[in-house]
């Protein structure tokens, strides 16, 4: 792979639309499997909300996305309140949700099939690897300096839309989350 | 005199903060609706009913709405069937907890997760009628024409850092469960209704089965 020069506006054309989706979300971490909604929604100071409940309503976390790459735990349960899930989590959406992409640091690197369009964070890059035209995005990598950690991906849905279905696989270890959209959950 | 004066406000503040909700009064000395409400449980073998179920998100202004079936048998056996918006079965059978999610299945014990279980003995404690005699609680009971509707403020301290009360509203005509009420510390709540009761009708053991 080799260093071109190109900007990171194209990337930021598949952005999802995230104003408001709920998903069936399943999660499957080290041989534990739970399952329930996942509520994203852009609130009117900017920010996103997250929140998974499981389906008998009980809430596991509640995160919110600020402006200016701020972070807010609004509840979580004891038993996922770990620094370190609570990082990881955080970083896997603010991939998902286009955040933390200082365009001061952006670089791009491509091979004959993709290009993969980095964005240093503190610790580690978010890549966004597109095609080489940038006409599709492929997939999301979190990388630690060394080697990737996360690959996400957005099915039938980037660029303004609700992507109907999202996944997340952890590579170092065995953490997976997938989400399928639900449509809109009217009262009966 | 002080010490009557600081006495006088705290019974005062207690009987202030202690919830009023519109319609009801409260019942102080709840020892008659008790002896009503376990005579009738103690005659209640089963319920089957529907039930909707109505997850208030209070800062984002949104519901999660959920509608499925219900059995219950006595002592311990319950299934959940969520129809809607996608099926999920959750059973609980001799202290074990089977959930199928689509292809998923999963069977837990109870005991390895101490919330999970008190969240579970919350369920058959209220369609029971065994929760005034659940510690983990501190109940109140109020009273209106139609309903009782019994308040239990969390005492366990995994339980208070998760729910504010829980209450439970029964109808008086038959002293079964019509509504429960899960108030989150955040503000968030879940409503559960029951329609359609059959009371003690035959549910074959195959409804509870974990496979």
């Amino acid at each position: 792979m080799q260093k071109i020069k190109t900007d990171e506006s194209c990337v930021l054309l598949f952005k999802p639309d995230f104003v408001r989706a709920t998903y069936k979300i399943s999660v499957d971490v080290v041989g534990k499997h739970i399952s329930g909604l996942l509520v994203m929604k852009q609130m009117p100071d900017s920010s996103t909300r997250i929140v998974f409940t499981n389906e008998m309503g009980f809430s596991f976390f509640d995160f919110g996305f600020l402006p200016h790459d701020r972070f807010m735990v609004y509840q979580i349960v004891p038993q996922m309140n770990k620094k370190a899930l609570v990082k990881t989590l955080r970083k896997d959406f603010d991939l998902i949700l286009f955040r933390s992409m200082d365009s001061s640091k952006y670089y791009a690197l491509a091979d004959s099939n993709l290009v993969y369009h980095a964005f240093p964070q503190s610790s580690g890059i978010n890549f966004y690897i597109t095609d080489t035209h940038c006409s599709q995005l492929i997939k999301m990598q979190r990388s630690s300096n060394k080697k990737p950690v996360m690959e996400a991906q957005l099915y039938d849905g980037s660029g303004g839309n609700t992507p109907d279905s999202i996944s997340i696989r952890h590579l170092n270890f065995n953490f997976s989350i997938s989400l399928k959209k639900i449509p809109a959950l009217a009262p009966q | 005199m002080i010490k009557t004066f600081v006495l006088a406000c705290l019974l005062l503040s207690g009987l202030i903060t202690r919830a009023q909700y519109p319609g009801y009064t409260s019942l102080p000395h709840y020892e008659t609706f008790q002896k009503a409400f376990a005579q009738a449980t103690t005659a209640t073998e089963s319920i089957q009913a529907d039930f909707t179920q109505e997850k208030a998100l209070s800062m984002l202004s949104e519901n999660l709405n959920s509608t499925g079936k219900f059995w219950y048998r006595k002592k311990d056996k319950l299934r959940m069937e969520y129809m809607r918006p996608y099926a999920y079965i959750m059973i609980l059978n001799a202290g074990k907890i089977f959930i199928k999610e689509g292809q998923k299945e999963n069977t837990v014990s109870a005991n390895s997760n101490k919330v999970f279980q008190q969240v579970n003995r919350i369920l058959i404690d209220c369609v029971a009628g065994s929760m005034l005699d659940n510690r983990d609680f501190q109940p109140a009971v109020f009273e209106s024409s139609a309903s009782f509707l019994v308040e239990l403020k969390p005492l366990a301290k995994n339980l208070r850092e998760l729910y504010k009360n829980i209450n439970i509203v029964i109808d008086k005509k038959d002293y079964t469960v019509h509504t429960i009420e899960m108030f989150e510390l955040s503000g968030d709540k879940t409503v559960i209704r029951f329609q359609n009761k059959i009371i003690n009708a035959q549910i074959p053991d195959s409804v509870f089965n974990i496979p």
